[in-house]
């Protein structure tokens, strides 16, 4: 008791002396802190436990449950389905992103211009982006579809083909249509954030371009591409880890088939925990999506911290 | 400052709250039961249809009228997330007193802990040895006794009369038939026939039928019969006979595909009767006994009733042996388009109706999938050699054989 009163003294003081010193600060920073812990932290660390334990349909309602250690992720890595939809996964991400990106930037650049009804048109391109992934998934499900859908119809009326290609049906063909589904959905979130940055560079600049004799090329190049760079960074990030984690298009459309050719991490992870009901594996599953995600992010940061830099 | 601290304060309780909210879950449940008030038994189901919705609800009603301690009421969860709903019930202790499942699902769940054992309860209720033993097994595990079948339901081949009269053929009752009908009556946009092999539950239901027909188990594939199964499926899908969309079809789709007149055979169940009745009334169609391998073979469907492990299982067990009388039972199974899983009841039904009668002569020959408590896996493995044949990715050769690697390593 004697030594008690003292420390507590001691304690306040060293409080008081840690915020004199301008610390106060991480008093700010505290709310969010804990709404982090709370809302982002805990379901990861929760998601982690879970997939080092051994949780199926048996032991799901067991008081204990078993601790595996990585045993889950080594079933997964020698389970072809779960390579197959991590290479589907980075097929699917970067071929949307580059086709999303390029038409896009290039509907970006023709709405830029300055004709009758530009703005309302751009507008009406938002459409595929604001409709409800799953409306847009049925849709193209029949649209591909092998006998009444209307992309067969009008390749063979246009005598591009003789027979109705089995679009959902092959491996190959399916990815493609998911590519293309989604392509479409992305296109007016790429255009319009890069339209924004089209706006923020002065017209003075091309001027100037055109006085000193340059191209359209080069003015493209030299003035265009570099003022947007940040705009280009955070379309193809943001870009990156919305098509990475894309699930309900899938789901859809494909439902991972034909013969689980089109699985994405999303699609797979879900199939193994409420369709399969290993648990411990679609969390397992969960976490390498996560996983590969976090390393996308830091390099994203990494990017935005260096522009900041080279700027100050 | 004054903000920063509010906000503090704020986040303090709350999280007080939240540690509250959690200890309130891990107590008693609350004691709803006073003298002279009636507890409730909540049943889930994924019944969609309004017929099936409203039958159920009269059921309920009959019972609640009937005496004055029980209240029961049913609460509908669609199918796609009927799994899910209840798998996540597990985890946060919110679970029904009853639920209304899919068969093959029964075992799963038995084995997760959360339906009552309640073979000793039943074993002196006269009404058990009238279930017919199919629909009765679906319901044990290791055993013993976790429900009571619902009502029961099997597959049987539908044609179109017209469409197998101008091929000049008649209904396939061998495989090789089947082929041969099959191919002669494709011809346009019209295909010989189609069954739903979507790559989960449903497409398995289909697939057994095949499976079985060769006198294989659900658990044997990588065999002379097993191949000869896959092979069936893919002659049909080569020859063009079947559709190679028919693993995107459900059975509804199937169905509408059928009365469109795109097929002129399909395999469904007894519950599409009623809808074909009323939507197609000038379609010419009739149901035979599925065709046969080397022993007649159909898969049993439908529903089983379990009652969860917790406070309400005696009243759970009244409500039961109520639905479950033959005198209930026989309003109501009709109404469902179900056969029912008691003899004493099945043997009235349908008594004027060649079609439904079909079915109930199938029913002889249909068995229920599994039970294992590891089905789902099995059954994926099955509908995706089944997949791999139709899309011609796989021989039946290898599909069986990889197949049956996954099925070993669950059975055991």
């Amino acid at each position: 008791m004697r030594s008690f009163i003292p420390r507590t003294v001691y304690v306040i003081q060293k409080i008081r002396r840690f915020f004199r010193f301008g610390n106060t600060g991480y008093l700010f920073v505290l709310p969010a802190l804990l709404y982090m812990l709370a809302f982002v932290g805990y379901p990861i660390i929760s998601n982690f436990i879970l997939s080092v334990q051994d949780v199926t349909v048996t032991t799901i309602n067991a008081p204990t449950k078993d601790f595996v250690g990585f045993e889950n992720y080594r079933t997964l890595l020698e389970d072809e389905v779960l390579i197959t939809s991590i290479r589907n996964t980075f097929i699917f991400t970067i071929a949307c992103l580059i086709f999303q990106f390029l038409i896009g930037f290039a509907l970006a650049l023709f709405f830029n211009k300055d004709f009758p009804f530009a703005k309302p048109l751009r507008g009406l391109l938002m459409i595929p982006w604001m409709i409800p992934m799953t409306v847009s998934g049925l849709m193209f499900k029949f649209m591909f579809s092998t006998n009444v859908g209307i992309i067969n119809q009008l390749l063979q009326m246009s005598r591009v083909i003789e027979e109705p290609i089995e679009w959902l049906m092959h491996p190959g063909s399916a990815m493609f249509s998911l590519i293309a589904t989604n392509t479409w959905i992305g296109i007016p979130f790429n255009m319009i954030l890069l339209s924004t940055g089209l706006t923020t560079i002065p017209p003075e600049l091309y001027e100037a371009a055109a006085i000193d004799g340059a191209n359209k090329r080069q003015s493209f190049f030299k003035i265009t591409v570099p003022l947007l760079k940040s705009a280009i960074e955070a379309v193809l990030i943001l870009g990156f880890i919305y098509t990475f984690k894309v699930f309900d298009l899938v789901f859809v459309m494909t439902n991972g088939g034909p013969v689980n050719s089109t699985h994405l991490l999303s699609t797979y992870s879900y199939k193994l925990s409420f369709g399969l009901f290993k648990y411990s594996q679609g969390a397992a599953t969960a976490n390498i999506l996560f996983i590969i995600l976090f390393c996308v992010s830091i390099i994203y940061l990494k990017f935005v911290y260096n522009d900041k830099g080279t700027a100050a | 400052m004054k903000k920063g601290i509010a906000a503090i304060l704020i986040l303090f309780v709350s999280g007080l709250l939240f540690a509250g909210g959690a200890q309130e879950k891990q107590g008693t449940p609350e004691s709803d039961s006073a003298p002279g008030e009636k507890k409730t038994v909540v049943i889930w189901n994924y019944w969609e249809t309004v017929k099936h919705q409203e039958t159920l609800a009269r059921i309920c009603k009959d019972y609640n009228n009937s005496q004055d301690q029980v209240e029961v009421v049913t609460k509908y969860i669609p199918f796609a997330d009927f799994k899910k709903q209840l798998s996540i019930g597990v985890v946060a202790s919110e679970l029904p007193d009853m639920v209304i499942i899919d068969n093959p699902d029964h075992a799963s769940y038995a084995a997760m802990g959360i339906f009552a054992d309640i073979t000793d309860e039943l074993a002196s209720w006269p009404g058990l040895k009238e279930y017919y033993e199919g629909p009765l097994n679906s319901c044990k595990l290791d055993g013993r006794l976790y429900g009571l079948p619902f009502g029961s339901n099997c597959l049987s081949l539908f044609y179109n009369e017209d469409m197998l009269n101008e091929a000049g053929v008649e209904p396939p009752t061998t495989w090789e038939e089947l082929k041969d009908v099959a191919l002669k009556t494709t011809k346009g946009t019209v295909h010989g026939f189609g069954i739903s092999s979507l790559q989960n539950e449903e497409g398995t239901f289909g697939f057994l039928c095949w499976l079985w027909g060769t006198g294989n188990s659900s658990f044997e594939i990588n065999d002379a019969n097993g191949i000869k199964a896959l092979s069936l499926v893919r002659d049909l899908a080569k020859s063009g006979a079947m559709p190679k969309d028919v693993i995107n079809w459900t059975q509804g789709d199937t169905m509408n595909q059928f009365i469109s007149g795109n097929l002129a055979m399909m395999v469904n169940g007894p519950w599409q009767v009623p809808t074909m009745r009323e939507q197609a009334p000038d379609l010419n169609w009739n149901v035979v006994m599925m065709p046969v391998g080397d022993e007649p073979a159909s898969d049993l469907g439908g529903e089983n009733f379990a009652i969860i492990n917790g406070d309400r299982v005696p009243e759970a067990i009244e409500f039961l042996k109520f639905v479950a009388s033959p005198e209930e039972m026989k309003t109501y199974i009709n109404d469902f388009g179900y056969i029912a899983s008691r003899k004493d009841v099945a043997d009235t039904q349908f008594s004027d109706d060649p079609i439904m009668k079909v079915f109930v002569k199938q029913m002889a020959y249909a068995y229920p999938r599994g039970p294992h408590p590891r089905w789902p896996e099995i059954s994926d493995a099955l509908s995706l050699a089944m997949n791999e044949c139709i899309t011609g990715v796989s021989t039946p050769e290898a599909a069986a054989a990889k197949a049956q690697q996954t099925i070993d390593s669950i059975v055991k």
